[in-house]
């Protein structure tokens, strides 16, 4: 891909006046700082002034820390060759090897995902062998040899490894690819011809949260991708380009925001409650602002800004006062190093006036529970009413009295972790009353608007930078209470600050997959017909409400005779909100569970009911743009040969025993409205749209659109993202719908770009043309989802309480697949990540304390390649009268029906159902006793 | 992370020395993966590490060699060394098998023997910094709380379950591992170093804040076949929420010498000695195996959540003695 590498005035200047050109730019920014200036700032100790007329509305200054250097720390001088370059240097005796590589020696391509040797990100090579550079002083490495990514390549010459994780679409996000590179080096390096055992045994200290292991191992066993779609190409679209930007991901030049650096900057870190509830009556924050090298401590005295998206319904203050669970920032400092802020955090003393606390989130409606927001622990739905949301349709009376056959069961889902890759960061620097900051975000005009809000600025006085970012998957969708810390600390101090959450933290204050309790109701006559659909459900919100707290799944169902009635519910425990498919998975599973029971008691193979009681394609109410659940079930079991495979579940406790298991799930494909720019010079075509790529290969899928649009060939196309100076308004890239909403201002932009060159007759000259469009796209009376069927054989070890997922194979419809490479990653990533929470995830909460107890990629038990089965992905793919190219959605689909299906086949391993996430070996012991 | 003095000891005695000057400000480093994790944790009150990666005499503390009547494995010899190493997979599998088991490569790849065996516990109420036994508090949260975890046997006050898989695998083995303190050295059964929280609750093992865990010997294993069998929760990266360490010598299928230890079950490797007792002398049969698994949790007794320990036990270990003592 050819990109022009621009460097941003302001980020040269020594000074930080204010940049002068705050209008729409169409040179590219790169993300990179000009190297030697950031050596030069290291090297110089010398304080800047601060910039002036910096707006305080609402802040009153902390008195700060004197402005000279702390004490320094034991250091010495070590020797070492990193990448084949001999180094001298001097180092902190409390630095870790990363940090001396990312800090110091501008390293970035090694990241840092927990810090914790417990994820793999920061894998280097020392001496030779793989190592968590997290784990090992700098000190330790005196004398040694190390291999970072950046050290893989020859010159322009990649390592076959990265070419193979290139074309075979390894990284994702790309935040652990670096890390996945350095341990399948040493694979090979030890084996050059392993088996597929070995590598995922040599790869298992790495996490791909984004659970691309299928794709990962395959590039190492140089196994070319296959196709999952079936529609002959476009000339462009339909097509499997690697990615556009895959070449920063696999060489260490992609640059995160935790990678960014600028002169003067600070480094933050945040006090928070270590209770679940608390009111705080007093905070001595005097040792900390007297600390040298402080700059800036807040606390709610001198902040009572809200961060408005952190909460819909109340008000939601950076600093809060009662905290309401363990993780609410209570304080944060500026200081002149990472080591200062948290010395200086340390030193602050909070006093707590504990108060009672509840977790469940259907004990929290009880009387006895103390209420947790004003008003009580129901939230509020949107009009106001203290009441749970509610959908009806018939009657239930007389749904149950036409009943032959009803089940009542409960399910119950856990909170667990979005858990992606890079944690929470955020890099804010004012030049005078306007903000540039960096942030890791789904949405760059979401979140300069929310910045601007909850700072009293107007949009325009904020710029959101995101070049590359290290998954979310719904957790970054607008702005963050990081983002506005960051923001707060810089204008108070007068110099940018740089703020990277913990993995802890990222845990514990961002937020994870909203936990249910599901009451379920549901009959049929004895022709298998459904009569009744009744469910009561409970999602624990944390005590703010992010998102709906929807429970997602009976729509799947046709039924005359329906009830849901749903409440969101304030509880004390982390915040939770957005998650992949965010209200649909643990729905899904609930539903999906009783529906599979109630065929049982009919009688009737699992298969034959769906299909018989599916919702149509004029879903009671409105008919589908493109609709086809029902070929992806029947094609997925034909593939599956579900058939001969399932038989009615025995009840036999026989050592191993196997199951099979098939759900469904659909997810709106979202609409939005977004801009596209296009620019026609020279014969290349920029794409300039408001996008951050999530991990989904969004730019790569909308150049592919633009070229499609265009006539153009792909290599002709140069995007544009992730910064809202340079790009157009995005509504960001949440609910699977970029491709939809970009996708389509792609193609209007285009349109007027063929017409400007249609009235030139053809001869367009050196002159640019420039094309925009906004379209609102809307449909009226029409529904748009994109469906799947998943079917699974599972083993079942009943003597030592242990799901295996065998087969496993994803039936999706997803209307036209842009990329069937990125396409079909997606799924395999999101089915992976879906048996993740069906098996082993959760966070896990000390019910006495309100504590969580296993807040970490150790404790919470993500996937790791040792989990991963193969995932066999198929998409049918209808045309689509709506989308771009008859696109649809793609990215969330994936994970809905996972939890359901590998349920379903426990029961039909062994006749009995585990009604509680996840699906532990003590949950599989208690199940089978 | 609090600021640190590394020291690098030339010696094993000076590494003692620096140890017993410092007292409890000094910690001691093999690989340092778990160590770090406790100081950026703040689990651990050390300020100064001894580091021993750099000692002199490192050439025979990172190796594995033949000796009189069996093997010695230096105190630094990594993880991964001694789950590769041609002579250990061959004659001690169990103690390679556990050593391949535990963590992930790039911990195996730096982290050794002795650090394995003198691991802090996992309990997640000590490594988040819950006010226990463990860190001078006055009460076990586990016993009452999240407990899926933790101890069926030897529990209290503490009921931590020892982390090591290589620690199981030496008791099976009958190993004996030689402590260097300041002007002191002493060779300890494998089976009398960990230490029940009802002798001392503040640590799991006889090392005092001034000594090393040098290296250990492993006795002959001429005649034994072994293996190491671990539940994961997770197919890696977690300790064993149970584990079995297997020696047998078997004449013809009548078991002649036995080692059973239990890991992830107790505070300590727990010897179930009456299965020992049980199969010696023995033709291992179905039934033989059956009654060894449930001598095995005997007296076992289960948190309000981890009954299932007792379950998975009794199976794993009937599960293993039959497949091990079947090898041909």
């Amino acid at each position: 891909m050819m990109r022009r590498s621009v460097i941003l005035p302001c980020l040269m200047m020594k000074s930080l006046g204010p940049y002068e050109s705050k209008s729409f730019s169409i040179s590219v920014y790169d993300g990179r700082m000009d190297s030697v200036s950031r050596r030069a700032f290291l090297k110089s100790n010398v304080a800047v002034a601060a910039a002036t007329t910096l707006p305080r509305a609402r802040v009153s200054a902390a008195a700060q820390g004197p402005d000279r250097p702390p004490p320094p720390a034991p250091q010495t001088t070590i020797t070492l060759a990193v990448n084949g370059e001999r180094l001298t240097v001097e180092v902190e005796e409390r630095w870790t090897l990363v940090e001396l590589l990312r800090d110091h020696l501008q390293l970035t391509g090694t990241k840092v995902g927990c810090d914790r040797g417990e994820c793999g990100a920061c894998t280097v090579h020392l001496d030779g062998i793989p190592v968590y550079s997290c784990s090992q002083l700098a000190v330790w490495a005196n004398g040694c040899e190390v291999t970072t990514v950046e050290g893989l390549a020859d010159g322009d010459q990649l390592d076959p490894l990265q070419q193979a994780f290139i074309d075979g679409d390894g990284p994702q996000c790309g935040f652990c690819t670096s890390g996945q590179l350095m341990s399948a080096k040493a694979v090979v390096m030890a084996n050059p011809n392993p088996t597929e055992d070995e590598v995922r045994q040599g790869m298992t200290g790495n996490i791909c949260r984004c659970s691309n292991y299928n794709r990962y191992v395959a590039a190492v066993m140089a196994r070319p991708p296959g196709r999952a779609s079936r529609l002959d190409p476009l000339d462009t679209v339909g097509m499997s380009y690697p990615r556009v930007d895959a070449r920063e991901r696999v060489t260490g030049q992609a640059h995160y925001t935790g990678d960014v650096t600028v002169p003067e900057m600070l480094y933050a870190r945040v006090l928070r409650s270590p209770h679940p509830h608390a009111r705080i009556t007093r905070v001595d924050t005097t040792r900390a602002r007297e600390m040298p090298g402080v700059h800036v401590v807040l606390t709610r005295e001198q902040c009572d800004i809200t961060w408005s998206s952190g909460d819909t319904h109340n008000p939601r203050y950076l600093f809060n006062n009662p905290v309401r669970f363990v993780g609410d920032p209570v304080a944060a400092v500026a200081a002149i190093d990472r080591h200062t802020a948290e010395e200086a955090i340390e030193t602050i003393d909070v006093d707590y006036e504990l108060l009672d606390f509840v977790l469940d989130q259907e004990e929290a409606l009880s009387s006895g529970a103390i209420a947790i927001q004003p008003g009580g622990n129901l939230s509020p739905r949107r009009d106001g009413e203290r009441l749970p949301e509610i959908y009806q349709r018939g009657d239930l009376d007389i749904g149950f009295a036409a009943s032959d056959v009803v089940v009542e069961e409960t399910y119950v889902s856990k909170h667990h972790n979005n858990a992606q890759m890079e944690p929470r960061s955020a890099l804010a620097q004012w030049a005078g009353n306007e903000l540039t900051l960096w942030s890791p975000t789904q949405g760059i005009s979401n979140t300069r608007r929310d910045m601007a809000r909850d700072l009293d600025l107007l949009p325009e006085q904020v710029r959101v930078i995101c070049q590359y970012m290290g998954g979310g998957f719904g957790n970054k969708n607008q702005s963050q209470d990081s983002d506005l810390i960051a923001a707060v600390l810089a204008r108070e101090a007068g110099r940018p600050v740089k703020l990277e959450l913990t993995r802890k933290e990222d845990f514990l204050g961002v937020h994870g997959r909203w936990p249910t309790t599901q009451h379920y109701k549901i009959g049929a006559s004895r022709d298998g017909t459904l009569q009744a659909v009744q469910l009561r459900g409970y999602s624990g919100m944390g005590p703010h409400r992010k998102s709906s707290g929807r429970i997602a799944g009976i729509e799947l169902f046709r039924c005359p005779n329906v009830r849901r009635e749903v409440s969101p519910v304030y509880t004390n425990m982390s915040v939770a909100a957005n998650f992949r498919g965010p209200a649909h998975p643990q729905g899904v599973w609930g539903i999906e569970s009783v529906m599979d029971q109630l065929a049982h008691e009919l009688a009737i193979d699992p298969l034959d009911f769906h299909l018989h009681n599916l919702t149509r394609e004029y879903n009671d109410e409105t008919p589908y743009t493109s609709w086809a659940l029902r070929e992806c079930i029947t094609e997925g079991a034909e593939r599956f040969d579900w058939s001969t495979r399932w038989r009615q579940p025995s009840g036999r406790t026989d050592r191993v025993t196997r199951g099979v298991g098939m759900a469904i799930g659909m997810f709106p494909a979202g609409l939005g409205r977004s801009s596209a720019v296009l620019r026609l010079e020279q014969g290349r075509l920029w794409l300039h749209i408001g996008v951050t790529d999530i991990g989904t290969a969004t730019k790569t899928a909308m150049t592919q659109l633009a070229a499609e649009a265009m006539g153009m060939d792909f290599a002709d196309v140069t995007v544009v993202w992730g910064d809202t100076d340079r790009c157009p308004y995005s509504v960001g890239e949440s609910g699977s719908r970029t491709t939809t909403h970009t996708g389509h201002a792609i193609v209007e932009a285009a349109k007027d770009l063929k017409r400007q060159i249609a009235s030139l007759n053809g001869s367009v000259g050196d002159q640019p043309l420039i094309a925009q469009a906004t379209p609102e796209p809307t449909i009226e009376g029409v529904a748009r989802y994109a469906s799947a069927a998943h079917f699974v054989e599972i083993e079942v070890d009943t003597e030592l309480g242990r799901i295996n997922v065998g087969q496993y194979l994803a039936m999706h419809e997803s209307g036209r697949i842009i990329n069937p490479l990125t396409a079909e990653s997606q799924i395999k990533g999101g089915v992976t990540m879906g048996i993740g929470m069906a098996l082993h995830e959760e966070l896990i909460y000390d019910r006495a304390t309100g504590v969580p107890v296993n807040p970490g990629y150790y404790g919470a038990k993500v996937m790791t390649h040792l989990d991963a089965p193969e995932i066999e992905v198929h998409f049918i793919e209808p045309i689509d009268t709506f989308g771009p190219y008859s696109a649809k959605n793609v990215g969330e689909p994936a994970v809905i029906p996972v939890v359901a299906a590998i349920g379903n086949a426990f029961f039909n391993a062994t006749g009995r159902r585990i009604k509680e996430l996840p699906m532990t070996r003590t949950r599989v012991v208690e199940a089978l006793a | 992370m609090r600021r640190l003095t590394n020291i690098n000891p030339v010696s094993l005695v000076e590494s003692v020395e620096r140890l017993d000057a410092d007292g409890p400000r000094a910690a001691v480093i093999g690989g340092g993966s778990d160590l770090l994790g406790m100081l950026k944790d703040d689990l651990t009150p050390a300020e100064v590490l001894v580091n021993l990666k750099g000692l002199r005499e490192r050439g025979s503390l990172d190796l594995v060699e033949t000796e009189a009547g069996g093997i010695r494995v230096g105190g630094l010899v990594t993880l991964t060394q001694l789950s590769t190493h041609p002579l250990v997979a061959a004659q001690y599998r169990v103690l390679a098998e556990a050593a391949g088991s535990a963590a992930t490569p790039q911990i195996r790849n730096v982290g050794t023997v002795a650090g394995n065996i003198c691991q802090r516990p996992w309990c997640w109420y000590f490594r988040q910094h819950f006010p226990c036994y463990k860190h001078g508090g006055n009460r076990c949260f586990s016993r009452v709380g999240e407990n899926e975890f933790n101890a069926i046997f030897g529990g209290g006050p503490s009921y931590i379950v020892h982390p090591s898989d290589t620690a199981p695998a030496l008791m099976a083995l009958g190993a004996s591992f030689r402590i260097v303190g300041p002007g002191s050295e002493r060779v300890v059964p494998a089976s009398d170093f960990f230490t029940l929280p009802r002798v001392d609750v503040s640590r799991e093992n006889i090392l005092e804040p001034n000594e090393v865990l040098a290296d250990i010997h492993v006795p002959s294993a001429s005649g034994l076949r072994s293996t190491y069998a671990k539940l994961l929760d997770r197919a890696a990266w977690t300790h064993a929420v149970i584990s079995v360490a297997l020696a047998l010598e078997m004449d013809g299928d009548v078991v002649r010498r036995v080692g059973v230890v239990l890991g992830g079950v107790a505070p300590i490797p727990w010897r179930p000695d009456a299965v020992e007792e049980l199969l010696t002398g023995q033709r291992v049969t179905a039934a033989l195996a059956a009654e060894a698994g449930r001598l095995a949790v005997d007296g076992a007794r289960p948190l309000s959540k981890n009954g299932y320990k007792v379950t998975l036990t009794e199976n794993l270990v009937r599960n293993t003695l039959q497949s091990l003592a079947s090898e041909v």
